[in-house]
């Protein structure tokens, strides 16, 4: 599984660039720089693991590229196109039909199953019922949740609502999945099972994943690796890539 | 998840759920309730003022304007004739009286008494009073010199059934006349004052007392309340077209103290249903706020995953039109049970200037659908701050929210 996927014919083409980003907050009136002129791109179908420590511009620099935050400077481009200019009701657009986002705690909905959770952003997508009901099905398929497509998410292990929280970031055929430390709160085990679902997603569906985290565990996965340190960002050489479990 | 999201999202924190159904709820029964009871009371006090009062009265402007001298304003038998042809035509008209009033002293065991005659059609079957009789009868068309009294008067000055009296007046021409009459019968009625001063006599007889041909009114009786206003229109039409100088008052108009109650009724019904509304609003607004903010991870994920501004405010007004629909849906529910066990109470209340009890009782009709209106408008009203607020978040700061 170190090898390039055979079904990822368009591996390779930029999809994400990010131009001198500079991130400042003001924190008891002093300018705090949480990113600094950061440049760098993504490729359709890397899997990027992105470490640093606490504090470092790690998730920052996520929300950034997201485009749930807004840079002090510089520019995102998705797919060549700028995001700065762009409405808020343009950038949840993006999000809604390019980006998958997959979080620390899940955040599910708990009012909703397992099924519901992963038909949400479907729906935003006003998609027909019978085509929401197939993708549901076969995401579920893919994750290995499909008996317990009726649970809600307090009915859930915390490996399998991570799992959910992938499905749900993939079932709309994003370009690119955006994951913020998504083993911090499973086990070793149980997150190296996500991490495994992960790249076997990346590998199968040609899907960006760019994934932010602490554990070193994870750099392992990585096909790039980058480091932030201090707002600034490092391209680094993978540790050699983990072969999903199958 | 349309409607599936707000409608499961009720249930997240059931104890804030129930409150807040409560709270809508109870605004809804009350108003419900309050309203009905108003209503209720309003028609019970618009049957007895028609009773009074017949739908409409067709008299010389002269009469109600106490401009008159003397008696001007008396219609003639002729006139009277035609104006009855004219009513009769209408579709919604039952039937008609002719009226003369005119005041007098009633003499009887050596007191005297200042009384309103009312001389009427007997046994006309709009507005003869014969029902109301509790001692002896109402009048009938043979009666010549016969009166029927209140209660109140025949209290007052010691009168029974059978008794002759005297009573002393005017005539149009100003002499003075006096005659004896014999008391028929005895009425009650829901007004003591009213009680207390009107005597019924034929109406042959009080044109003799009066030295006149004329009556001074035509009380008319229409099939509903609500013909009132249309059959007066038709009226007032057809009497410019024959050239009469009359005019038509409808029962409302002539009863200044229903004007007087049904504007309380509104004004006091006005004041608890805002008093109402404002609670309902700040409490929701309150328990909303709350549960809206606990929520705020979750407004992020949602926009996160690419919901819009506009789309989780919906869902967030949505969830807030369910507690409304539900709350009030349960307060109709509640406040129709509340009539029901109310009137079944069977309490009795004499009002202030009134004789006899009556049943206190509320309603149910369309009208309470106002009660429910107001009450889901109150609670939208106290969602929009909270569902704007929450569509306003900014996304990275909402999924920093623990």
């Amino acid at each position: 599984m170190g090898s390039q996927s055979q079904f990822c014919h368009v591996r390779g083409n930029r999809f994400l660039d990010a131009q001198h980003l500079t991130k400042t907050y003001r924190v008891g009136g002093e300018t705090v720089y949480a990113l600094r002129d950061v440049t760098w791109s993504a490729l359709q179908g890397d899997f990027v693991v992105i470490n640093g420590p606490s504090g470092s511009g790690k998730t920052t620099f996520l929300n950034l590229i997201s485009v749930i935050d807004r840079p002090s400077s510089g520019e995102v481009f998705i797919e060549g196109e700028p995001t700065s200019a762009k409405s808020e009701g343009q950038l949840a657009h993006l999000r809604k039909t390019k980006i998958g986002l997959v979080f620390q705690s899940f955040n599910l909905i708990p009012v909703l199953s397992t099924e519901e959770n992963v038909e949400y952003p479907l729906l935003l997508q006003k998609r027909p019922r019978p085509e929401r009901a197939a993708r549901v099905e076969a995401m579920l398929r893919e994750v290995g949740l499909t008996d317990f497509a009726r649970r809600r998410p307090n009915e859930l292990s915390g490996g399998q609502r991570q799992r959910v929280a992938i499905a749900r970031a993939l079932v709309t055929g994003p370009m690119i999945v955006l994951a913020d430390e998504p083993t911090a709160n499973l086990d070793s085990k149980t997150g190296e099972t996500v991490m495994d679902l992960m790249r076997r997603l990346n590998e199968e569906h040609c899907v960006t994943f760019i994934v932010v985290t602490h554990d070193p565990a994870v750099s392992r996965y990585a096909r790039r690796r980058v480091r932030i340190h201090d707002g600034q960002l490092e391209e680094g050489e993978p540790d050699g890539v983990a072969t999903p479990a199958s | 998840m349309g409607w599936r999201l707000p409608l499961r999202s009720l249930w997240r924190n059931r104890r804030r759920t129930a409150l807040s159904l409560a709270v809508i709820a109870l605004g809804t029964a009350v108003s419900i309730f309050v309203l009905g009871f108003l209503e209720n009371s309003r028609l019970q006090i618009q049957d007895s003022t028609v009773q009074q009062y017949g739908n409409l009265q067709v008299a010389s402007p002269l009469l109600w304007d106490d401009t008159a001298e003397d008696y001007e304003y008396l219609i003639s038998p002729s006139d009277a004739d035609h104006v009855t042809a004219l009513l009769a035509a209408d579709a919604t008209y039952r039937g008609s009286t002719r009226q003369l009033q005119f005041s007098g002293l009633l003499g009887a065991n050596a007191q005297t008494q200042a009384i309103a005659v009312t001389a009427i059609e007997p046994a006309n079957g709009v507005l003869d009073f014969a029902g109301l009789a509790v001692d002896g009868r109402g009048l009938i068309p043979s009666d010549t010199a016969s009166a029927f009294v209140g209660r109140s008067l025949a209290k007052r000055l010691s009168l029974a059934v059978g008794d002759v009296v005297t009573m002393t007046l005017a005539t149009v021409d100003g002499a003075y006349n006096a005659s004896p009459f014999r008391i028929v019968g005895i009425y009650r009625y829901s007004n003591e004052q009213f009680e207390s001063q009107v005597v019924f006599v034929p109406l042959a007889f009080g044109q003799r007392l009066l030295n006149t041909s004329g009556v001074d009114r035509l009380v008319v009786a229409l099939d509903a309340v609500a013909s009132t206003e249309p059959a007066r229109s038709r009226l007032v039409a057809g009497l410019a077209n024959y050239g009469f100088p009359l005019e038509a008052r409808t029962w409302d108009e002539l009863s200044p103290f229903y004007k007087q109650l049904a504007s309380y009724f509104d004004a006091l019904f006005g004041f608890l249903t805002l008093a109402i509304s404002v609670l309902v609003f700040f409490i929701i607004l309150q328990v909303l706020t709350l549960a809206f903010l606990e929520r705020t991870r979750e407004i992020g994920t949602l926009r996160a995953l690419g919901a819009t501004q506009g789309g989780v405010f919906r869902q967030f007004f949505a969830e807030s039109a369910w507690l409304a629909g539900l709350g009030s849906l349960i307060g109709a529910v509640a406040g129709s049970l509340l009539v029901v066990a109310f009137n079944s109470a069977g309490i009795l209340w004499t009002p202030p200037g009134t004789i006899d009890p009556f049943v206190l009782a509320s309603r149910v009709g369309p009208s309470a659908a106002l009660p429910v209106a107001v009450s889901v408008v109150a609670t939208l009203l106290s969602a929009l701050y909270p569902s704007t607020r929450a569509s306003r978040l900014r996304v990275v700061d909402a999924l920093r929210v623990d």
